[in-house]
């Protein structure tokens, strides 16, 4: 990619040229960053403003004072840093392990042709679409019930939490998954027979390799997903100390009469940060060409 | 899919896997060594709580793990067992478990046992005889049996037990004018009282011989009152009958203990009542009457959400797929970041952006216009779809960023050098490639939205609503949030109904998506 | 060969649910291993656990009984209780509020409280709003109710009346003559006090102060005129559903009106933002006094808490005595539900307006009819005071459909 561009600069400028070509990428671009960050500026400027509401009118920015975000490492009962540390370790293992099982998944079902694959696929569909009305109620009576044999994987546990979302593991992330092993030529799985490795010989280690872009994307998702669901995460998590950073947040604005705004747009601005990294981090594989390049 | 055949690849020579194969064997025995012995020790628990049914469920799943990997045959399952397992476990569970709710009262009033609502019923109907006196307690034991030593507000010392009414005793040790011990008995500390408080608790003693002077229970192991209950249980005839009144509540398989006149008693208990969830859901007018509007809301509002996310997430993605373009990371991390942060609290920054008379968008945008975006029934639907787009593009995006990897750049390159417009290129090569992965998502997509609950709550709550029409529900209102106020909202929470909702909502969107899935055909063309 | 590296799939996967399950035995062992006295369970929310932290651990030390407090979300601890204590897996105490009372009882998952002769030491309106059919079913702790705020730059007396409010209002020529929350779907609650003034409470009472669902008596007479009063406020824009509670708070903080019909919640943030506030009654723009609800908060034990005797000792030879109630007022600033503790507190002037107005409020209806007259009442009067109809037919509708509902 810095060939094409270096090659570009080097020849003589024409707006016009420039334009048809990625400039008038550029004004999209910047028409939809401010059309996405704008109500988030609300969210940016609250934190900054420690008497004011999230909607503080339309007065953005009038100031600035970084006393939410000291403070937010400081409220004894909502213990922010121990949130943080626990979103990361759910949201991770969790992406970690769908990828894994919902990749193992894509597998046989795009390499694989056995009674039932096409029933199966039609199931993971309609399961996902179930209303989730009594979801709580019911994960609640499970993990109770699991508690009583399993205390250590039951209720207020983390690894408890991890399991409920691993549930969905399979699902629509198994279709994008198949979607892009399918795309992946069955001459190269053959050759690799023929070179004698064996199914899982050839998934770990060619498969897993050629569909990076969408094993990202879906981690990716899973992560987002995992982080910002509070519902399920706010039964099962009883302590303080176990929380999720999504629970807490909430916590600070669900009471109608101690809302505190400002802390909690600032925790809200933090909790952003890994999302955001973790995009920055994965967008190598998920458009560096890995695909294009290995199979040819 | 002929087309995305490229040639065959020259894989790197694989290692001959034979110098790893013992270790391998060696590890999955013990890891399935260590399965069994887990299961083994859940089911000595379950099989000591007598727990048949997940006995038996712990059994089946342990002796197919076991089969799927210890035989050469299965080979699907060994990569489909492990989720498979999560699957059945936490998402079938629900759907299981709403299922069986449907066909039962559950709900307010009627959300546990019946001993529970026996032992409810009995404990609130202890009311203490008007102005009794309180009376000191000190708990003492002999021989294994507990006795109240009471000291009345005169000073009066007398004791008593489950079996022997009060009797006056003057042997007793006073302590501040209450008395504290009786020879022959030991005095129990607080926490020797609280480590037996179950049984203490349970404790009553008559103060007379006859029951309906009342009897002394403790409600905290050091002061006793004289209660009478106005109710009383005959476990044989399973009535509770009002001593007070005389009316006899028998239990007539309503779930409550109900009079010859039609009245409950609650709480009653939850019981099973076949199709009468679904014939109320079919029947209720509340719902009857708005249904069609709702529902065609519903699919607008799923359609419309999904097109419109769906456009601009894959607009967006192959505008920012070009190599050429300089800062591309940049702006694939501004895409994402509607959706990096928690929903509810975009949700709340819109609703307050769009306020009428105080909002962003009609200060600053409109100029100070006083555009009713939540309040007018359909700048409403138009508010809920603008924000939903803003919420769920991101997705959209990086789900098609990701799918776009897969169609290779030769392509593109090919097919340009034939002539084609970069349109024609999109349309009928890189669009049916990417339609192939993509297809089932837009139909799941669909049915989130379609039960996209939390959004229409947090956002307008399904208002505006039509006060003259006389039922809650309001312009925005979608099938989901439509059985949430039907079932939850108002005097009490029917999990019974709203359950059996959820099965007729998924049977309706399951056909859809059925059907849907079928006319993409996605299934028979890699076949 | 096909079957070895299958063999290490195998393994993996295996492994995988294996390493989950292991750290699962090592971890902990069920059943704790409390030599003291036994120990109790409390729910409470984030504002409360900071202040009950010392209280319990004092009581630990003067009883032996181990406290657990357990952080919950206020907004979701009237579901979970109810959904929980039937498991056995509930908590032994939680915290509520009392208008939650009457759904408790109807799901059966409270079990009554005697506080014996400790009753008369607590509120008369605190004791009532816990009690439910005559039999009390809770601890109060706290007696929170709304008033009037003045910000006594723009406005140094109080008003005599509603229309000498809206005059003072308007010639401190600020941006609203009196802010009131109300939003899209109307606030009842705040709105109250007004309702009550033109003489239409939501219910009869009984002899006992108890609520009686039988008798509504939301739509009487003064309803109509309530109704019609609603449409002209909303007319003159002295109502605004646009304002929303946290723009109304944002507003007041802001100095663009002298006063503020809001509860002690929002003091303490109106006086970090620098405004001298004084508390006066609810003006009445009808011919009865104007009263608001009383919310009133305490304690509730678990009709399957095998702790019953330490949660009594706990509640009612505890948390109700003087000193712990003082201190957690000290602690959390809500108004102590205990007359001596509330005297105590009054010499604050916050504490003393507010507990002025709630000495002729009357306790929200705890009963679980109250649920069918929500759904209705608040869309009504913001189509009302939004003049989308006829005010008197508005609400005469209303009423029907209450009481179809209940």
């Amino acid at each position: 990619m810095s060939t094409v561009t270096s090659t570009g600069t080097r020849r003589p400028f024409h707006v016009g040229r420039w334009f048809r070509a990625t400039g008038w990428r550029h004004v999209i671009g910047i028409t939809m960053s401010i059309f996405a960050i704008f109500p988030l500026l609300y969210v940016l400027s609250a934190s900054l403003n420690p008497s004011g509401t999230l909607i503080s009118a339309n007065a953005l920015f009038s100031v600035f004072d970084f006393g939410s975000y000291t403070r937010l490492f400081d409220l004894p009962q909502q213990p922010y840093a121990a949130w943080y540390g626990n979103t990361l370790v759910i949201g991770i293992t969790t992406s970690i392990c769908t990828v894994f099982l919902g990749a193992m998944a894509a597998y046989s079902f795009s390499r694989m042709r056995f009674t039932g694959r096409r029933v199966g696929l039609l199931a993971l569909l309609l399961v996902q679409m179930f209303p989730q009305l009594l979801a709580v109620v019911a994960i609640f009576l499970l993990l109770n019930g699991i508690s009583d044999i399993f205390p250590a994987i039951g209720l207020d546990t983390q690894i408890g939490l991890i399991m409920v979302y691993l549930g969905g593991a399979l699902g629509v992330n198994t279709y994008l998954m198949y979607g892009f092993f399918n795309t992946v030529p069955t001459s190269i799985d053959e050759a690799a027979k023929i070179d004698g490795a064996g199914h899982a010989r050839i998934f770990f280690t060619i498969i897993l390799r050629l569909v990076a872009p969408i094993l990202a994307v879906v981690g990716l998702l899973s992560f987002i997903g995992t982080t910002n669901e509070f519902v399920i995460a706010s039964i099962v998590l009883i302590e303080p100390e176990k929380q999720t950073l999504a629970v807490g947040l909430y916590q600070f604005v669900s009471d109608e009469f101690s809302k505190n705004y400002s802390i909690f747009a600032a925790g809200a601005v933090l909790a952003a940060l890994p999302v955001m990294a973790l995009f920055l981090y994965l967008q190598k594989y998920i458009v560096s060409g890995l695909t294009a390049g290995s199979v040819k | 899919m002929s087309i995305t055949k490229p040639r065959a690849p020259r894989t790197t020579p694989v290692p001959h896997p034979t110098s790893t194969s013992l270790r391998v064997l060696v590890v999955k025995i013990a890891a399935l060594a260590i399965v069994d012995a887990i299961s083994l020790y859940a089911l000595f628990i379950v099989g000591a709580q007598r727990d048949w049914i997940v006995f038996a469920a712990i059994v089946v799943v342990t002796v197919i793990v076991n089969v799927v990997y210890f035989s050469r045959r299965f080979l699907p399952a060994k990569y489909l067992v492990p989720g498979v397992i999560f699957l059945v476990v936490f998402q079938v569970f629900i759907i299981g478990y709403t299922a069986y709710i449907a066909f039962t009262n559950y709900g307010t009033g009627h959300n546990s046992t019946k001993e529970d609502a026996v032992a409810a019923l009995i404990g609130s109907s202890q009311e203490r005889v008007e102005d009794s006196p309180a009376y000191g307690l000190t708990v003492v034991e002999s021989l294994g049996t507990y006795s109240f030593l009471v000291t009345d507000p005169d000073g009066d010392v007398s004791i008593g037990n489950a079996d022997n009414p009060l009797s006056p005793v003057d042997n007793a040790t006073i302590e501040g004018g209450v008395a504290v011990g009786i020879p022959g008995y030991n005095t129990l500390t607080f926490s020797q009282i609280v480590a037996a408080q179950e049984t203490i608790a349970g404790l009553t003693v008559q103060i007379s011989d006859d029951q309906n002077d009342g009897a002394l229970r403790t409600p905290d192991g050091s002061s006793a009152f004289v209660y009478r209950s106005n109710l009383v249980y005959d476990e044989t005839a399973a009535t509770m009958t009002n001593s007070t009144t005389g009316v006899v509540y028998s239990d007539t398989g309503v779930g409550a203990f109900t009079a010859s006149n039609g009245e409950e008693l609650l709480p009653g208990w939850k019981i099973e009542i076949g199709f009468d969830n679904f014939a109320r859901a079919f029947g209720d007018e509340s719902i009857r009457g708005p249904l069609f509007s709702v529902a065609l809301w519903t699919f607008a509002f799923a359609f419309l959400s999904v097109a419109t996310t769906f456009l601009l997430g894959l607009f967006l993605a192959v505008v920012f797929n070009d190599r050429r373009m300089r800062g591309r990371k940049v702006y694939r991390v501004m895409m994402i970041l509607p959706y990096a942060f928690p929903a509810f609290l975009s949700a709340l920054v819109w609703a307050g952006m769009l306020n009428r008379d105080f909002g962003f968008v009609n200060q600053v945008l409109f100029g100070g216009a006083d555009i009713p975006w939540l309040t007018n029934e359909w700048l409403a639907k138009v508010s809920i779809i603008l924000v939903n787009l803003w919420l769920g593009f991101p997705y959209m995006f990086l789900v098609c960023t990701g799918a776009l990897q897969s169609i290779p750049e030769e392509l593109q390159e090919a097919a340009t050098m034939d002539g084609a417009k970069p349109w024609a290129v999109f349309r009928f090569i890189k669009m049916p490639l990417l339609l192939v992965s993509i297809a089932p998502l837009l139909i799941s997509s669909f049915a989130f939205n379609f039960n996209n609950f939390n959004l229409i709550y947090m956002l307008t709550n399904g208002g505006p609503r039509d006060v003259s029409a006389g039922v809650n529900v309001g312009a925005t209102d979608i099938l989901i949030s439509m059985v949430y106020k039907v079932a939850f909202v108002g005097a009490g929470r029917d999990y019974g109904l709203a359950s059996a909702f959820s099965i007729i909502i998924f049977v309706l969107v399951g056909v859809i998506a059925a059907l849907s899935f079928r006319a993409t055909k996605s299934l028979e063309e890699l076949n | 060969m096909v079957h070895h590296s299958r063999g290490r799939l195998a393994a993996g996967a295996v492994l995988l649910t294996a390493a989950l399950a292991l750290t699962a035995c090592s971890a902990s062992e069920p059943g704790d291993s409390t030599d003291s006295a036994g120990s109790l369970t409390v729910w409470v929310d984030a504002d409360r656990a900071a202040v009950l932290k010392d209280a319990a651990a004092e009581f630990t030390k003067e009883s032996g009984v181990e406290v657990k407090l357990v952080q919950k979300d206020f907004a979701d601890i009237q579901e979970q209780f109810i959904a929980q204590v039937p498991t056995g897996k509930g908590p032994d105490i939680t915290i509520g509020a009392h208008d939650w009372l009457g759904n408790f009882v109807t799901n059966g998952v409270v079990a009554p409280v005697e506080l014996g002769d400790k009753a008369g030491d607590f509120q008369e309106v605190a004791v009532t709003a816990m009690s439910f059919d005559g039999v009390t079913y809770g601890v109060p702790y706290s007696i929170e109710n709304i008033a009037m705020l003045r910000n006594t730059a723009l406005a140094p007396t109080a008003p005599t009346s509603y229309d000498d409010m809206i005059a003072m209002g308007k010639s401190a020529g600020t941006e609203f003559p009196f802010i009131v929350q109300v939003g899209p779907e109307s606030d009842p609650y705040h709105l109250y006090p007004f309702q009550t003034s033109f003489g239409a409470p939501v219910f009869g009472t009984n002899a006992d102060g108890s609520y009686n669902a039988d008798e509504l008596t939301i739509g009487d007479a003064g309803g109509d005129q309530f109704a019609t009063w609603l449409a002209q406020q909303g007319a003159a824009g002295n109502l605004n559903i646009s304002l929303t509670g946290d723009l109304a708070k944002e507003k007041f903080n802001a100095g663009a009106s002298p006063f503020f019909l809001t509860g002690p919640w929002n003091v303490a943030d109106a006086q970090a933002a620098g405004i001298d506030v004084a508390v006066d009654p609810i003006p009445a723009p009808g011919p009865n006094a104007a009263q608001p609800f009383v919310g009133v908060q305490g304690f509730f034990v678990s009709a399957k808490s095998t702790n019953t005797l330490a949660a009594s000792e706990f509640l009612t030879n505890y948390i109700a005595t003087e000193s712990v109630q003082t201190a957690l007022y000290e602690v959390g600033k809500r108004a102590p539900a205990l007359t001596a503790s509330f005297e105590a507190a009054s010499a604050d002037p916050i504490i003393a307006g507010f507990g002025e107005v709630g000495a002729t409020a009357v306790p929200m209806p705890n009963i679980p009819e109250m649920g069918s007259v929500w759904q209705f009442w608040g869309v009504t009067e913001a189509a009302i005071i939004g003049g989308q109809a006829d005010p008197v037919g508005l609400w005469q509708k209303m009423a029907a459909d209450v009481q179809g509902a209940i």
